[in-house]
């Protein structure tokens, strides 16, 4: 097992998330995404128990769609922030927030830290790179003049490098959204709740092939926050405290530049060691998982990469029903973003939240003590980060 | 409306203005002599600065490419194919373009690049099968 200093054990299960929050998931929210995370925020506390004032450390990431803690504080009369971090980066660092948080937290840089993502994904800045100018990278300009610059496209050619080499098949992907949707129709928060099949999936229209539409998350409008604080005033709180086991970072190599690039493997699995080292932890010991699912296949590969299947069999793991409910391993029991709302990855981990608090309703993973939460697995912002989350 | 027009940095202009000439280059390390691919101050092996252009083979293998059916960016119509081969001069490194040939690619077929000149200021390199 990989080696973890004295000093990050320590850090293990020292904090805790006290509460979660979400505004409405939707296609077009009105309002700005300084509202949509003063709202966020607020829900949180509220499920905490905890009074705004209280408050003395907000954190959030965003790549220029959003509002900063620098304006979220004082719009919530909290104009001396003791720590806050404005992190840049999408989906790939969605986790490195809380994970930020919880070191300052256990550090005593801070002692009730607020996380939030807020977008308006859908109706102003969309995600999904359709109708906004290209994203600034020294690597844009080796990819771009070939109308190769958006999320889908670029998940699109790992996607066909997994299936040429493993012969992974679009029937995987499909039975992935399949799965997903059907954990939304039990979730009353999912934008998406009318049960698709196999069929319907193969039937919607290409974006990028091997890529349909229904590979591809949804763009939504919507925030969502969670509350960071040490264990132990977790334990005096509203909620059943839901304890930050680990918190790791990981990968760092673009797919253009090498050295030795094997599309197929994603940052996940330099990380993967090091997150269940510091946790104590294995595979084996996850009861839920809320995998970063921009597209099917990002669920596929990071299945092989945290190692709950060998490297290459993530397709049939996912046709053999593992993880879908009841399953071994429930994956994205929200629906994920491909069905309940894209929220750039705090949503899976307010919902793996709910499911260690027992509190998620229809949906319940029965008896779900330890869950894996991750960010984006490291193919467009190479590196990535992820959350063991656990009942204390 | 226009394609997107590559923005040559730094450390780039130079392999622009080699595909311009219908060049195909890489940088290689003064030092220690490992190619890299895209260009860049330092060798990511040896760690120094210095590095001199040597003309390369512009081929290399298909190791994935996308059918592009949704519009996102300006220029190209729908559908087009963008390639992603394999570079056989700097191991490890992927380059990008669109497929000129008149068959779909195959995974791992030898290609060669094929040189698109857009206008007067903007050549890019395209990809097409066979050596
Ligand atoms: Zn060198």
């Amino acid at each position: 097992m990989t080696d973890v200093p004295k000093r990050l054990l320590a850090f293990s299960d020292l904090t805790a998330i006290a509460g979660v929050g979400y505004t409405p998931f939707t296609k077009n929210s009105g309002v700005s995404t300084l509202t949509l995370a003063c709202r966020a925020v607020l829900a949180a506390l509220e499920d905490a128990g905890l009074p705004v004032d209280q408050v003395d450390g907000l954190a959030t990431h965003r790549v220029g769609d959003s509002a900063p803690p620098t304006l979220v504080g004082p719009a919530l009369g909290l104009t001396d922030l003791a720590w806050h971090l404005d992190q840049f980066g999408g989906g790939s660092v969605s986790h490195a927030v809380v994970g930020q948080a919880a070191l300052a937290v256990a550090t005593g840089m801070a002692e009730t830290v607020v996380c939030y993502r807020a977008v308006n994904a859908r109706s102003e800045f969309r995600m999904g790179g359709t109708g906004r100018g290209v994203p600034v990278s020294p690597e844009v300009q080796y990819q771009a003049p070939y109308g190769y610059v958006a999320p889908p496209q670029q998940y699109a050619m790992y996607a066909r490098a997994h299936m040429l080499k493993y012969g992974t098949k679009a029937e995987h992907f499909g039975q992935l959204a399949v799965t997903q949707r059907a954990n939304a129709a039990k979730n009353p928060r999912a934008l998406m709740r009318i049960p698709i099949t196999l069929d319907d999936y193969l039937a919607s229209r290409w974006i990028a092939e091997p890529f349909r539409l229904l590979d591809c998350c949804l763009e939504t409008d919507g925030a969502c926050a969670v509350v960071v604080t040490t264990a132990e005033r977790a334990r005096a709180l509203r909620r059943p405290p839901v304890l930050v086991s680990a918190a790791a970072w990981g990968g760092g190599t673009t797919h253009l530049s090498g050295p030795g690039a094997d599309p197929t493997v994603t940052a996940a699995a330099a990380l993967a060691p090091r997150l269940y080292a510091q946790a104590g932890l294995g595979p084996d010991d996850i009861d839920v998982a809320e995998l970063y699912d921009c597209f099917t296949y990002s669920v596929i590969v990071q299945l092989e990469d945290y190692g709950f299947c060998g490297k290459g069999e993530g397709g049939p793991y996912v046709a053999s029903g593992a993880t879908a409910a009841g399953g071994p391993l429930p994956v994205n029991t929200h629906g994920g973003f491909l069905s309940e709302g894209y929220v750039h990855g705090m949503n899976h981990i307010a919902e793996a939240v709910s499911q260690l608090r027992g509190d998620a309703g229809e949906r319940q993973v029965p008896g779900a003590e330890v869950a894996l939460s991750t960010a984006q697995p490291g193919y467009i912002l190479p590196a990535t980060s992820a959350l063991i989350l656990r009942r204390p | 409306m226009a394609r997107y027009r590559p923005e040559p940095d730094r450390d780039s202009r130079e392999w622009w203005e080699r595909v311009g000439r219908r060049e195909f280059a890489v940088q290689v390390c003064d030092a220690c002599g490992t190619a890299r691919f895209p260009a860049r101050a330092f060798c990511a092996r040896c760690r120094t600065e210095g590095a001199h252009w040597r003309e390369v083979a512009p081929e290399g293998t298909v190791e994935s490419w996308i059918v592009n059916h949704q519009p996102f960016v300006p220029g190209p119509r729908e559908p087009y194919v963008v390639v992603m081969v394999r570079l056989a001069a700097v191991p490890g490194c992927f380059v990008y373009g669109n497929w000129r040939g008149r068959r779909p690619p195959e995974h791992g077929e030898r290609v060669t690049a094929s040189y698109t000149r857009v206008d007067a200021d903007l050549t890019l390199v395209d990809w097409r099968p066979g050596p």
